[in-house]
């Protein structure tokens, strides 16, 4: 007693039809399966995030932390301010890349992707120029250093695995992997590219604005 | 001008157009009801509310008693 | 919404359960690189038995050294590191990845009626990573084994010895495979129901396993993060836990309890599964109260997150602070009561039959009941500053992990192995080994509670004389436990050399991995049945449709019932 196939109910196109139900299940589940790695992925930032906080209100009397003898520098709002717009800018010219691609205009998709990694790779550039000025005594100096290069660090190696996943991904439209309907790998890359701006706009008011 | 002031200028100005693009395409996505659109929305919301937090950098709103 | 019969509705047809893909052919695509579930648990559980034997050597040589006062077995040094692997290996090597990747796996695709899980690439990767994981931990020994506990507290873990640091790399990988699996299963368990099969009418075991996905994969990112920490701090010099250097050493309780209080419940809300099935198949009576005990390991799991502290409530914490996490611990004995009230009114006036998984599932009543009122006693504050660190704790965890977890693991491994080797075992043998599991294992642990309420301190290698005798009633009846688990491999070797053959329900359950042939095809299904109601209705018709009829099973049809009936 076969279990009837009643849901889609196309009698002429039964094939066409079948696979796209196939299609559009399999899609959900990997959809599904890539948002819950990013809320791991969110657990991950949020369990140093607590640690910065734990240890900057509840364990250092003072902050920026006093070192031997003499306070810390803050860091430099102004520049974090501006390397902070040029990634927002990524995640904006992202969504156009795929808006672009939903509506079939390659040139456009091109045009934002590639954009995108640029302005990605000018933030990863940014945070060296920040890394190289800093002035809070290194990662390994004392608590300010281990929780800002930490944290940013690992937020920049999430940038930097970010422009690899954007380009793969471009090299995978040059080899016609997607299709105006079905583009799977798109969504997640732009998912995780508007994950990774976000943890950086919790990251910026942390660091530069607290 | 001073490279900090310059950086706030540009900071500033660049906020102002990715803030506006953000509710663009929020405003875009906003009828869509998909798990990524969702997921979308949010992340788009939240991009604008970190151009708000550039722009109270820039103008030394934030942090309290004024930044680097 | 498809509809198998007139008149009966039963939700959306997933197209994509349909679809069989050839069955691999060479030795390496079959055993070593499978991406079938059914293999990859039975991997779990092999590799994770070889853990637990080992893990359970090093429990051996912590009785032994304990037989005299001033035992000199091992060193105190290397006293230090057998405990701290003991713990470290049976929490993450052994129960975890056995509750949820060798049942979790096995069990768990076939009862929601699919084919896999969700994605069977991934399921590969996150099980090989365990026996890598593994070896990384034990080879620890090699360059000096972590010594501050399973635990591992700065600042003694700064400045313990090189294997520390391989220590953070094999936890920090499993748990990468225990996140991967969580994801695994909770899109799976999501997605992937048989037609018809609702939340509700999923068996216990799947809301079990559902309730434990979210710990998996938010709780050990946590984790992770604190190992990381640790770790960098080690090599790098990074200073996070170390009080001199502006660090604290309690952020790291708090980091690591975030994860490993929810992790308990990972070692026994699967294991609360195991006995909701096991209890209704061999009383031939419906598990009872069906909704409470599904809600209930969804509200243990989330209440998991919030109780965390209550370990640290030696270390200097504000009392105020206290106070909401031994309220909430409290709170969350109640939907576990819930379930031992539940499952003692299942087999209340049942016809039992009273076979191994039966005797281990209501030793299992027995036992983790004690170790849950331990637990209370824990959760008080000021009984907590006494019993803090002494062998009051080692007993009460040990009861419900041992006494808890791995009791339900016997029961389940008694349960499901006709079902996964297609061979009977040896009841006798079987009763024997329980026997010996369980007085061996209560005699073991119960002296311990009244020695750490005397003041006998944990993680020591030498202890005061008043406690000789207990000590070393405690040893010699752990002998009898290390006999049972002995017995125990015994009765599984001998089961695949001359085990009766089982057929496809020997116990007359009603569960759908029982409606297929032992062992299952590798497709699990030919045709994905439909499912009518929840399967614990003993004394109705089975509730599914289209089963493929294996040779012996007894098939459903919209017009002819049947009624499964134990065979052995």
């Amino acid at each position: 007693m076969a279990v009837s196939v009643a849901s889609h109910g196309h009698a002429h196109d039964d094939h066409g039809g079948h696979d796209d139900i196939i299609y559009q299940e399999t899609r959900d589940m990997r959809l599904m399966g890539f948002v819950l790695f990013l809320v791991s992925d969110v657990v991950l930032f949020s369990s140093y995030i607590f640690a910065y906080i734990y240890l900057r209100n509840s364990i250092q009397p003072t902050w920026p932390p006093i070192v031997n003898g003499h306070q810390l520098p803050r860091l430099d709002t102004a520049f974090a301010a501006f390397n902070s717009v040029v990634l927002f800018g990524s995640g904006v010219t992202m969504h156009y890349a795929l808006e672009n691609w939903k509506h079939a205009n390659k040139r456009g998709f091109n045009l934002f992707m590639w954009l995108t990694i640029f302005l990605g790779l000018g933030f990863l550039g940014g945070q060296g120029y920040e890394y190289a000025h800093a002035q809070i005594g290194g990662w390994n100096g004392n608590i300010f250093g281990a929780s800002f290069f930490t944290l940013t660090g690992m937020h920049g190696i999430h940038v930097f695995l970010g422009v690899c996943f954007l380009f793969a991904l471009w090299i995978q439209t040059r080899l016609g992997v997607y299709t105006q309907d079905k583009f799977f790998g798109l969504t997640a890359g732009t998912l995780y590219w508007h994950f990774v701006d976000v943890i950086w706009v919790v990251l910026f008011f942390l660091f530069y604005l607290w | 001008m001073d490279l900090a002031t310059i950086e706030k200028v540009v900071a500033f100005i660049g906020a102002l157009i990715v803030f506006a693009f953000a509710l663009v395409g929020l405003k875009g996505e906003w009828h869509k009801n998909g798990l990524d659109d969702n997921v979308t929305k949010v992340l788009l919301g939240l991009m604008a509310f970190g151009c708000v937090l550039v722009v109270l950098a820039c103008f030394g709103v934030l942090p309290k008693g004024g930044g680097a | 919404m498809a509809t198998v019969a007139p008149g009966v509705p039963t939700g959306p047809y997933h197209a994509v359960l349909d679809h069989i893909h050839p069955e691999p052919t060479s030795f390496i695509r079959k055993y070593i690189f499978s991406i079938d579930a059914k293999v990859i648990g039975i991997q779990y559980m092999i590799t994770g038995a070889i853990f637990f034997v080992i893990a359970g050597l090093l429990a051996e040589i912590i009785r032994t050294q304990l037989l005299s006062p001033h035992g000199a077995i091992i060193s105190a040094a290397t006293y230090n590191s057998v405990y701290s692997m003991h713990g470290s290996a049976m929490v993450w090597f052994v129960v975890i990845p056995l509750l949820t990747g060798a049942f979790g796996n096995f069990v768990m695709p076939m009862q929601i009626g699919a084919r896999d899980v969700a994605f069977p690439w991934l399921n590969l990767v996150a099980f090989w990573i365990f026996p890598v994981a593994g070896v990384i931990l034990f080879s620890s020994f090699l360059v000096g084994a972590p010594d501050a506990g399973w635990t591992e507290y700065p600042p003694i873990s700064l400045m313990g010895p090189p294997g520390t640091n391989l220590w953070c790399i094999a936890v920090f990988l499993i748990g990468v495979s225990s996140t991967m699996t969580g994801i695994n299963f909770l899109v799976t368990m999501y997605k992937m129901r048989a037609p018809g099969m609702t939340f509700t009418r999923m068996p216990l075991f799947v809301w079990a396993q559902l309730a434990t996905t979210p710990l998996l994969f938010i709780a050990t990112t946590a984790l992770g993060a604190a190992l990381a920490a640790l770790f960098i701090e080690r090599v790098f010099g990074v200073p996070f836990y170390d009080p001199k250097r502006g660090g604290s050493p309690v952020l790291w309780q708090h980091m690591f309890w975030f994860y490993s209080h929810p992790a308990v419940y990972i070692m026994i809300i699967p294991g609360f599964g195991i006995i909701s099935e096991v209890l209704p198949t061999f009383a031939r009576k419906p598990i009872f109260g069906y909704k409470m005990i599904a809600f209930s390991s969804v509200a243990i799991s989330l209440l998991s997150f919030s109780v965390w502290a209550h370990h640290m409530f030696t270390s200097g914490m504000v009392p105020w602070l206290q106070l909401p996490f031994m309220i909430i611990t409290m709170v969350i004995a109640i939907p576990t009561g819930v379930k031992i009230f539940s499952w003692m009114a299942t087999l209340w006036g049942g016809s039992i039959n009273w076979k191994t998984p039966a005797l281990y599932a209501t030793g299992f009543l027995i036992t983790f009941t004690y170790g849950g009122l331990t637990g209370f006693f824990l959760a008080a504050v000021p009984a907590d500053y006494h019993e803090h660190g002494t062998y009051f704790v080692v007993a009460h965890f040990h009861y419900v992990l041992y006494g808890g977890s791995i009791m339900s693991m016997f029961a389940g491994i008694y349960y499901w192995w006709p079902k996964m080797t297609g061979r009977m075992y040896n009841e006798k043998l079987g009763q024997l080994q329980f026997w010996l599991t369980f007085i061996g294992f209560n005699a073991t642990f119960t002296p311990m509670h009244w020695l750490g309420l005397l003041g006998m301190p944990r993680r020591v290698a030498t202890y005061d004389p008043q406690f000789t005798f207990w000590n070393q009633f405690a040893t010699i009846s752990s002998y009898v436990m290390a006999l049972g688990t002995v017995l125990f491999f015994y009765i599984l070797f001998d089961s695949f050399r001359n085990g009766k053959k089982a057929g496809p329900n020997p116990w007359g359950a009603r569960t759908l991995e029982w409606m297929v042939s032992s062992p299952p095809p590798y497709y699990n299904f030919k045709k994905i049945p439909a499912v009518l109601a929840a399967p614990y209705d003993f004394g109705n018709p089975l509730p599914y449709l289209g089963l493929d009829a294996a040779p012996g099973a007894t098939e459903a049809t919209p017009t002819h019932a049947s009624h499964p009936v134990p065979t052995y």
